[in-house]
């Protein structure tokens, strides 16, 4: 028999995943799928799945962006500033780190489009300049002064234990899945991962193209700095500094194709919910935290090397 | 229809060292398919880049329906109406057929999203006209080579294109799938397309084309003519020409000389079988074959870089076998010069002497295992200098130098490495006559010290000037063997013959 | 970010003398030495505190660390790769010497080259991923970083080791003529060793040919996988020399050191290489250009601080820095084919 069409998708494992794992997981310890738990796993996964998306979108154009952690944390930290230092309110606070992210990202997408410098050292040097500036507004010390509505939008919940920060997650996964497989942007960004001269060929313009991607890659990235400043309630500078792997770990467990041209948005949202039920698990069974960093690391080895299996046998096709 | 749809004239073309072509011209009618022949080194793909965009010729001019045209790149020939369907495939593989197809024409504005149906439609119009039965959602990657490469012609329609290019698209392809795409071939024409057909393929052009072009070193062998009148033997002919002169070299006789290699019913993965060989010391053998026959690809398994999978393979009367490249060159000393000299042969970023020296480093380390470049110097630089490599310096960058320079440099490599067998792989494309000269007389001379040269070529005057024994390849069998009498017209009859018996 | 300008041999080349000193001019590495004097000299005048012997032992010893560091990387990214996971190998490395001192009471002849042997081994673990799985060495660094880090973490529990032996320390503590540290003599021992190693083994001048070209390598007899191994393994091996050093700098071996996943080590592990000149699709290398620039950043970054720029701005040069080292690399290559100059 053959595997019917929707087994095949890349979401499926994952997601099968993370049902069997939460299965597993209960018959152990009851109290891992009540409201409480979930709500924690909620507001865990929120943020995270904007940092995925931000880098994944930049695995979909086939490069790879080392700066999110540090356009993120630059963000989260005007947005804070601004709200305590000139009392800007929140709205527009956020508008503003937004916009800075999205600036931040056009910078690196053209100096990538106009030198060809590879992604890698663009975002290398980048990460460091965000960062520096992120540490020198700051001095490394917090922003404590955040308004108590952002506090809230942070930690309360909507209905049930569905926190407020699903709201803007869920909005970015909507916007993810239409922009890459329904605009043309976002075809053309997977055009340019899949195959960059055949896309050129049929007039697609790399240009352009990592222009859009690496302006959204940074939008998202700002977007989660925001979100997390709700979240923990302070504009904590070293927000970020912990985004690299996971960045990297959710769309390759979620079937990303490193060289690019293939993402999977669901897949991509499991991978962060497999992550964070892991980072759980690991707490409830007392296994020691840092082995959340191995169990990470194995798990990108061992999916990257799958993925890989999996097109060596497409191409020859 | 007589009248010429896409003509060039006088076309000159040069890159840094060699003349890719000189006084080149094509004409192609409506309504007909036009084959364009010529061996490796021909000027074929300079043609094509020509006519495709990627390059500027020198001098000349192209024409379409008349009017001059110039292409500043790829873009510019398509908009002008040519397409071309390549070897490489030019498609994205995660997206579909329809979304290949229209890929320029994606349209969906900032916030309207892209209207697939309208795409699927429109490209379901041109699937009928090659009457491809698929689903334009189908992903390319589902698709296996012969319906790829047909996506890509209903691409190339969609753009309107009036000419169309096709290098080599049955170089994948099983006998009936070639069948099902000469038939849309044939439609295609009879509704005033005018086709040009790369290949080399002699049964095929022969079978679809009505015209044809010829190339020979940078030039036209013959001028764009009607295929009528022309046989298998006359398109060899040209192709391979005979306009060198034979040197009168005192005949050799390699009886009683030990066998260095011996291949007995050898297979290899690469997809050779039964294959049988002998090389004597001081013998050189000739592998010919036309282009695709498998000879560089039993060279480089008898190298090690792939695995043989049957039969036997003896070096000096020993059963050896040769797990890796390094296994074949330090322990076995059998070199190999690439066809693909800039890629594969040479390390055009490294100096003469780094390229020269690179396969006896090893050998040449002193006790502690430390290496001067005197030391390499000593060994290499006299081999250099003997070959008259011209050269301000042993450190110049190795891509600054001509392509003959470079090619004397990658055979400087193995003779520094003293190899007892050698295999050489099209050692004159792009070379200039003077160095070809000198690099036959090398190989001989490499012969008669007592190494084994495996020679492997498509230029039968080389093949004929130089072998002892000319053993036939096509489809990655051996054909047959003729000893060489080193007369060129009863030689290059019974090698075609051999070829022709192949190809029936 | 292969060379883009090809040079026709049928021009004419500029010749002789005028050629040669062109040619030394334009070479990275006067520019880099010009550039060491040039910040020296303005800090030196600007500020009081930059030329007092302290500060310049001070600036001698950071110097030593970054100077090692550049150079596991160089080591990689020669060959065409890239190691990320530099940081957390030096950590472990680090680590592991604590341990097997503190813990095992071993002597320095055994703790150091276990050290050394500790990064060898994840070096090794390292390229043999790499070279068995055919996949890019970013995505195999950035996984075994996180594994090799979280590892270490996991087994000491992050507790940093202070009680080490004080012969190491006061290596740290050394002065040689008031203020040139002897680690910074390390480096430059090390950098001789990596010249030999690439001018006068086979080995070295394989690893290159590996990096410039695999596919003709391999064809000319180069075990291309195996030197990629063996690459890394040395990578792995300089990085545990920097962890030693900055333990005897610091005084402790704390695995927070390197930073969260040692990823505090990958600004300076490429900015000393890059700006040496090194071509990120490997092929070459310049051992003291990496010498250099990474002396440079050093000396830069003191100054700034000197400067009172304020510690936390010093980042954002240093990555403004790495960006136009590169451009302005880039616009050095064009100009140097255009002329015609045999780079």
């Amino acid at each position: 028999m053959k595997t019917p069409k929707f087994m095949r998708a890349d979401w499926f494992g994952p997601f099968a995943i993370v049902v069997v794992a939460s299965v597993g997981i209960t018959i152990f310890d009851r109290p891992f799928l009540s409201p409480f738990n979930i709500q924690i796993l909620l507001l865990a996964t929120a943020v995270n799945v904007v940092v995925a998306m931000s880098q994944m979108i930049i695995i979909a154009i086939g490069q790879m962006n080392l700066a999110i952690g540090a356009i993120g944390g630059l963000a989260a930290v005007c947005f804070a500033g601004l709200m305590q230092v000139w009392s800007f309110p929140p709205a527009l606070a956020a508008v503003a780190a937004l916009a800075i992210g999205a600036a931040a990202g056009l910078a690196n997408g053209a100096i990538i489009a106009r030198t060809g410098v590879s992604a890698f050292i663009v975002t290398l040097a980048s990460l460091s300049i965000f960062k520096g500036a992120d540490l020198g507004i700051t001095r490394a010390q917090p922003f404590y002064g955040i308004p108590a509505s952002v506090k809230a939008f942070g930690n309360a919940t909507m209905f049930g234990p569905i926190p407020w920060l699903a709201l803007p997650a869920a909005l970015v996964i909507a916007f993810m899945w239409r922009l890459l497989y329904r605009q043309r942007i976002g075809r053309y960004i997977l055009a340019v991962g899949g195959n960059a001269s055949a896309a050129e060929l049929s007039g697609v313009s790399i240009a352009q193209t990592t222009l859009w991607a690496h302006g959204l890659s940074g939008f998202l990235a700002a977007l989660a700095g925001v979100m997390l400043v709700g979240r923990l309630q302070i504009g904590q500078p070293s927000i970020g500094d912990d985004w690299l792997i996971l960045s990297f770990a959710a769309p390759v467990i979620g079937g990303a194709v490193l060289a690019g041209g293939h993402v999977s948005v669901f897949g991509t949202l499991f991978g962060v919910i497999i992550v964070a039920i892991i980072t759980q698990a690991l707490v409830i069974f007392q296994i020691d935290p840092y082995f959340v960093q191995v169990v990470l690391g194995l798990l990108i080895l061992w999916t990257v090397g799958v993925n890989r299996l999996r097109e060596l046998r497409l191409a020859g096709g | 229809m007589a009248e010429t749809s896409l003509a060039a004239r006088g076309v000159h073309k040069s890159f840094p060292g060699v003349k890719a072509l000189a006084d080149v011209a094509i004409a192609l009618r409506p309504g007909a398919i036009h084959a364009l022949l010529g061996e490796n080194g021909a000027g074929k793909s300079t043609l094509i880049k020509i006519i495709t965009g990627v390059h500027q010729p020198d001098e000349g001019e192209l024409t379409l329906d008349g009017r001059p045209m110039r292409f500043s790149g790829p873009r510019d020939a398509i908009a002008a109406g040519i397409g071309a369907v390549h070897q490489e495939r030019n498609l994205i593989p995660r997206f579909s057929v329809g979304e290949n197809i229209g890929l320029e024409r994606l349209g969906g504005g900032r916030f309207g999203g892209v209207d697939y149906a309208a795409l699927n439609a429109e490209a379901r119009k041109w699937l009928d006209v090659l009457e491809l039965d698929l689903d334009p959602r189908t992903p390319v990657s589902e698709l296996n080579v012969a319906k790829r490469q047909l996506v890509e012609i209903a691409k190339a329609l969609s753009l309107r294109s009036r000419v169309l290019l096709l290098d080599e698209p049955t170089a994948s392809l099983t006998p009936q799938e070639s069948q099902v795409l000469f038939g849309l071939l044939r439609k295609l024409a009879a509704e005033g397309a005018s086709l040009l057909f790369v290949s080399h393929k002699l049964e095929e052009v022969q079978e679809i084309c009505d015209e044809v072009t010829v190339l020979r070193d940078g030039r036209n062998a013959c001028p764009s003519r009607p295929m009528a009148g022309l046989d298998r033997q006359a398109l060899v002919r040209l192709m391979i020409g005979r306009n060198e002169q034979i040197p009168n070299w005192p005949p050799r006789s390699v009886e009683g000389q030990p066998t260095l290699l011996e291949l007995s019913g050898v297979a290899t993965a690469l997809g050779h079988s039964g294959i049988n060989l002998k090389l004597r010391k001081g013998e050189i053998v000739g592998l010919y074959g036309l282009v695709g026959a498998g000879r560089t690809e039993l060279a480089k398994c008898i190298l090690g870089w792939r695995r043989i999978t049957a039969g036997e393979l003896r070096i000096d009367g020993k059963p050896r076998r040769i797990g890796s490249v390094a296994e074949a060159i330090h322990d076995f000393a059998i070199g190999y010069v690439s066809e693909d000299r800039k890629q594969e042969g040479l390390i055009l970023d490294h100096s003469v002497l780094e390229n020269a020296g690179i396969a006896v480093w090893r050998k040449l380390a002193g006790r502690l295992g430390f290496l001067r470049d005197e030391t390499v110097r000593a060994r290499v630089g006299p081999i250099i200098a003997e070959l008259e490599v011209r050269t301000p310096s042993l450190s110049q960058t190795l891509g600054h130098l001509s392509g003959g320079n470079q090619q004397k440099v990658s055979v400087a490599k193995w003779l520094a490495a003293q190899v007892r067998i050698l295999m050489v792989d099209e050692p004159s494309v792009g070379i200039d006559i003077k160095t070809k000269a000198y690099i036959h007389e090398l190989l001989r001379r490499l012969a008669d010290e007592g190494a084994g040269v495996l020679l492997i070529t498509s230029d039968m005057p080389e093949m004929i000037t130089l072998a002892d024994r000319i053993v036939v390849m096509d489809d990655f069998r051996i054909k047959g063997e003729i000893a060489n009498s080193r007369q060129y017209g009863p030689m290059s009859e019974a090698i075609m013959a051999h070829i022709h018996h192949a190809a029936a | 970010m292969k060379d883009s300008g090809a040079v026709r041999p049928h021009e004419a080349m500029t010749s002789g003398a005028r050629a040669r000193f062109a040619g030394a001019v334009l070479t990275n590495e006067f520019g880099l030495v010009l550039l060491i004097l040039l910040f020296g000299m303005l800090f030196a005048l600007g500020t009081r505190g930059f030329a007092s012997p302290f500060n310049l032992f001070t600036l001698g010893r950071i110097m030593a660390i970054n100077i090692m560091i550049g150079y596991s990387m160089m080591v990689v990214i020669v060959t065409g790769g890239l190691d990320l996971s530099v940081g957390a190998i030096g950590v472990c490395a680090a680590m592991f010497f604590g341990w097997l001192s503190q813990r095992l009471g071993l002597p320095l002849v055994v703790t150091i080259p276990g050290a050394l042997a500790m990064g060898a081994a994840l070096g090794a673990v390292n390229g043999q991923l790499i070279v068995r799985s055919g996949l890019h060495s970013f995505i195999i660094t950035l996984a075994t970083m996180s594994v090799f880090f979280g590892f270490m973490e996991f087994v000491t529990r992050a507790q940093a080791f202070r009680g080490l032996p004080p012969a190491i320390l006061a290596v740290g503590r050394m002065r040689y003529f008031g203020y040139v540290s002897p680690l910074l003599l390390v480096s430059a021992g090390v950098g001789l060793g990596l010249s030999a190693l690439y001018r006068l083994t086979p080995l070295g001048r394989e690893m290159l040919a590996a990096g410039a070209n695999p596919a003709a390598a391999e064809l000319s007899g180069v075990r291309v996988k195996r030197v990629i191994v063996q690459c890394h393994m040395l990578a792995g091996a300089l990085a545990g020399i920097a962890a030693l050093m900055a333990i005897a700098r610091t005084g402790a071996a704390i695995p927070s050191m390197a930073g969260d996943l040692g990823q505090d080590w990958l600004l300076p592990a490429f900015l000393g290489p890059v700006l040496g000149g090194a071509l990120l699709s490997g092929g070459r290398v310049s051992v003291l250009g990496a010498f250099l620039g990474s002396a440079l950043v050093s000396e830069l970054t003191n100054g700034l601080l000197q400067f009172r720029v304020g510690e936390f701005w010093v980042q954002t040069y240093l990555g403004l820095l790495l960006m136009a080292a590169v451009l302005i690399d880039l616009a050095r290559r064009k100009l140097v084919a255009r002329l015609g100059v045999a780079p």
